[in-house]
């Protein structure tokens, strides 16, 4: 571990005086209109009583699979995207090259 | 697979791989119970910061990168890392201000607000997407790190 061990308490420390002013500076979104707005509204979410007729098993492991499309769907979009953009770049070099 | 803390791309893609399954941990309250959520929260920390330290050269030079002439897809890059840092704080803070079970259990009085649970739902949520993003622009690092580290005697 020596790559985090290299300087770690004062990098550690900056990370946490940003990391703590920053949060403070966040907490701070609790006095605007918006937050009041909300507070006024009231806001409620799954805290609802009635249980989902679904086999206990599916509540443990329906969490994970939601992460996994959330996470994964952008993630695939993402990559195509770069590769799209990676064919039209080459195929405007190639072009260039072409009649330059 | 034995060396690895002597790598320092190694030694992130360990911490990386520790980070994403404790980020899945804690961000499933539904299937791990509240408590587990909190405390959880908490302990995330240690990997969070860990992955903030194993990249602080990426960090210090991001600023200077960022006006400095580089291709808009790492220009992006930056950007991204920073509101993902952002977004997973505005998480860290408004779960703390809606704790149920961490600061009850420390004699910490909080008066929840619906505003922060909203807050936090909307961000947790949102992070998913964001990281996905995240792990696709450094996809062919995960790969190649991937590659490496399967191999045998590495």
């Amino acid at each position: 571990m020596k790559y985090l061990q290299f300087r770690w308490k004062q990098r550690l420390l900056i990370v946490l005086l940003v990391s703590i002013t920053m949060s403070i500076l966040m907490m701070g979104l609790e006095l605007t209109d918006w937050a009041v707005n909300i507070n006024q509204t009231g806001y409620s979410h799954g805290d609802n009583d009635t249980k989902p007729n679904i086999p206990p098993i599916l509540m443990y492991v329906l969490p994970f699979i939601k992460e996994i499309i959330l996470i994964g769907v952008p993630l695939f979009l993402t990559l195509i995207w770069i590769k799209i953009v990676n064919i039209i770049k080459r195929m405007s070099s190639h072009n260039k090259t072409k009649h330059g | 697979m034995s060396n690895w803390k002597q790598n320092l791309h190694k030694t992130r893609y360990v911490m990386d791989a520790i980070l994403l399954i404790s980020f899945m941990l804690v961000s499933a309250p539904q299937a791990t119970g509240i408590a587990v959520h909190e405390w959880g929260s908490l302990l995330f920390i240690i990997p969070f910061s860990i992955h903030l330290l194993l990249h602080w050269d990426w960090i210090k030079n991001s600023a200077k990168h960022l006006i400095s002439n580089i291709s808009a897809r790492q220009r992006f890059n930056i950007i991204w890392d920073y509101a993902i840092y952002l977004m997973m704080l505005l998480a860290f803070v408004s779960g703390f201000l809606i704790s149920i079970s961490l600061f009850p259990a420390l004699n910490i009085e909080i008066n929840i607000q619906d505003f922060w649970s909203k807050v936090h739902h909307d961000s947790a949520t949102l992070l998913m997407p964001m990281l996905g993003i995240h792990l696709a622009l450094n996809w062919s690092w995960i790969v190649k790190l991937s590659k490496r580290m399967s191999q045998r005697g590495e």
